[in-house]
């Protein structure tokens, strides 16, 4: 994963990793960090980072370079003050990244439906997420929680209704008839 | 011959005075006509030489530079006005202004990556990506003039020298020596650090931090402690091929 991701200018460039004094160019930096992170999630489908694991994204060995924890802390801090990312426990440890939110997630479960006449269909959560129909496509390997909160999202709007089964595996949706 | 006294050869004399006057007179009005003439010439030849290379001096801009060193030499600014002949013939006058406004694009663009301080050479490479479509390639002496055109309005456009560099600088910023000896010191491997500062030039430890932190509070300079001997580096961005890669990243950092 990740191999033929583009890194960004700054990315090799020793001082990024430093969080500047100057005003200015820390906005700048934070501001570069912050679409970064972004871009790095979405390209590789990463949905939760660990802010104490040294991922490739807070880590440059061609240069020697890594973030400080610190640094970590306030880069991801100014994509939840955005609502681009939200922290998953009171240390601020874990976030969870929106690198698409969840409305728009909801409108790709809705083209994915409608693309594959899915009106008044039934799918399991599980088969959204790791099944053959959505194999190839943005769903594939969706986070279960973001995916349980778009399609509740498209519940509010009528357009599906979820279930649950007898198992936690048989939880689903029904799409409406009128997508 | 002995000299007459008297009256008459007072007058004689000052006859004599008078036919040298006009004499040197005529000899000067000569002369100037002739300059006048040959100048004339030398313009007609040159609005003709211009003419018939038009498109080389679009095109080339080795010839460009050389035509422009050419018109200084006579005295003939082709980029002195918008209207006439120059600027009707070549369009030249233009061609500057567009390269000016094109400049000032690249400068704005720069500015939050480099604060305000580019290289010459790499802004040129800029420029001429940015004009890619025209196919018509930009040389640095191009860049230059068009820069001196900027100059005139004041903005605070400066092309000037650092070591072997040319910078351009778009912010009014004055740098003083000390900035650029640090400046210079840093083209080695685009940082310093205090020690690099003093070492070379002898500096007590005070007037090194002083300078560091104007370059830094200008934008103009990144501190980085990263490093594992953990001294502190400042980088200077404007040193380096990183700003084509930032313009890179804006225009596509679009998420």
């Amino acid at each position: 994963m990740g191999d033929d991701f583009k890194w960004p200018y700054f990315f090799n460039y020793p001082p990024y990793f430093t969080l500047q004094p100057v005003k200015d160019t820390r906005d700048k930096q934070i501001q570069l960090w912050k679409e970064l992170i972004l871009k790095y999630c979405k390209h590789n489908k990463i949905f939760f980072i660990h802010l104490e694991d040294d991922i490739p994204l807070f880590f440059n060995a061609s240069i020697d370079r890594k973030l400080t924890y610190e640094a970590r802390q306030l880069f991801v801090g100014a994509l939840v003050s955005e609502g681009r990312a939200e922290w998953m426990d009171k240390a601020h440890r874990k976030c969870l990244v929106h690198w698409r939110k969840v409305q728009d997630w909801a409108e790709v479960i809705l083209q994915f439906a409608r693309d594959n006449g899915m009106e008044d269909g039934v799918m399991t959560i599980d088969e959204i997420r790791l099944g053959d129909e959505t194999r190839g496509t943005d769903l594939a390997g969706i986070d279960k929680v973001v995916l349980i909160r778009a399609l509740k999202l498209l519940e509010q709007r009528g357009k599906v209704a979820m279930f649950k089964g007898k198992s936690e595996d048989d939880e689903g949706v029904k799409f409406s008839a009128q997508l | 011959m002995r000299r007459r006294p008297g009256v008459a050869g007072l007058q004689s004399e000052a006859v004599l005075r008078g036919q040298y006057k006009a004499l040197g007179e005529n000899v000067a009005r000569i002369r100037m006509d002739l300059m006048k003439d040959q100048l004339s010439t030398f313009r007609n030849q040159l609005e003709d030489f211009a003419r018939k290379h038009k498109n080389d001096i679009k095109k080339n801009p080795v010839f460009r530079a050389q035509f422009h060193s050419m018109c200084a030499t006579c005295g003939v600014d082709p980029l002195a006005s918008n209207k006439g002949f120059w600027a009707e013939l070549l369009g030249i006058g233009d061609f500057y202004y567009e390269l000016g406004v094109q400049i000032v694009d690249i400068c704005l663009a720069t500015r939050s990556h480099n604060g305000g301080l580019i290289d010459l050479g790499e802004l040129c490479s800029l420029l001429s990506k940015k004009r890619r479509a025209l196919r018509e390639p930009i040389s640095e002496d191009d860049c230059r003039r068009a820069i001196s055109k900027l100059e005139i309005l004041g903005s605070g456009f400066e092309v000037f020298t650092i070591g072997k560099k040319k910078m351009v600088r778009s912010v009014p910023t004055e740098l003083n020596k000390d900035h650029n000896h640090i400046l210079e010191i840093a083209q080695a491997r685009g940082y310093v650090t205090i020690e690099d500062v003093e070492n070379e030039l002898n500096w007590p430890s005070g007037r090194a931090v002083d300078s560091l932190e104007l370059l830094l509070k200008e934008g103009l300079a990144m501190v980085d402690d990263g490093h594992s001997d953990g001294k502190r580096r400042y980088w200077f961005p404007c040193i380096g091929s990183m700003s084509s890669d930032a313009i890179d990243a804006e225009s596509e950092y679009n998420l």
